[in-house]
């Protein structure tokens, strides 16, 4: 029930930023809200309540590992847009954040 | 660009050209980052499935269907915006993590929804500012 729930409200989340990203000018500045905490909002708030507040502080924890990965991955991910195109790039930079995360996760969280 | 004006602003229009395909595109993708995020909390603890909350989870779908309208030059700059999301998405993060054993769970993503947004458009304004300075925002 709560993964379904979770699912639920994590794809309705991504796909109103993503909505909000469309109608934002310049591409600069629309580009924000692709890094929009849309998974999260709706996954912290559904897991904190369904299992408690220092549940949620743990998820919140490994958070912060994913969102310096995420920070990396965009700084990475401009040349790998620029160099292979919206596709292959953003598929590069998902499998930069993944090994950064993963790393960070084994030399910081575990 | 040379203002604030021009370096913010909203066209709803747009909104006009979202094709349901794409909206369901994006739906399906953020419905699978969170289960992959429930699924990696129950095998392997929840500070593993928290990793999973940063992860670029509108970008693919985003740049893909900015480059295919609007050109690869258009989702160059989209992604360098969101540097400045994914800094505001460590504040959120932190936020979280400090505050939630001591506010409302819903206070607490609320606040740090609000800390997200403003540090993001802080460091995105910051960047516009420093552009115009150096010549490159012209």
């Amino acid at each position: 029930m709560s993964l379904g729930l979770r699912a639920l409200v994590g794809g309705a989340f991504v796909m109103a930023f993503a909505a909000l990203g469309e109608v934002l000018v310049p591409k600069r500045f629309a580009g924000i809200v692709s890094a929009a905490p849309s998974v999260a909002f709706a996954n912290l708030l559904i897991v904190a309540l369904s299992k408690g507040a220092p549940y949620g502080q743990r998820e919140a924890q490994g958070m912060i590992v994913g969102a310096l990965a995420f920070v990396t991955a965009t700084i990475v991910g401009r040349w790998l847009v620029a160099q292979w195109g919206g596709l292959k790039g953003s598929l590069a930079l998902c499998a930069v954040w993944l090994v950064v995360a993963l790393g960070g996760y084994a030399v910081v969280l575990r | 660009m040379t203002g604030v004006r021009d370096w913010m602003g909203a066209s709803p229009k747009k909104l006009k050209d979202i094709r349901a395909g794409e909206l369901a595109q994006r739906f399906a993708f953020g419905a699978a980052v969170s289960l992959a995020a429930g699924i990696v909390g129950l095998l392997a603890g929840p500070r593993a499935g928290g990793l999973f909350l940063a992860f670029p989870a509108i970008l693919p779908a985003a740049l893909t269907i900015i480059e295919k309208k609007e050109g690869r030059r258009q989702a160059v700059q989209d992604e360098r915006g969101s540097l400045f999301g994914a800094i505001g998405l460590v504040v959120f993060a932190v936020v979280c993590d400090v505050a939630i054993l001591h506010l409302r769970v819903a206070v607490t993503v609320l606040l740090a929804l609000l800390a997200w947004a403003v540090s993001s458009l802080v460091c995105y304004l910051a960047s516009e500012a420093l552009r115009v300075r150096s010549g490159r925002g012209r």
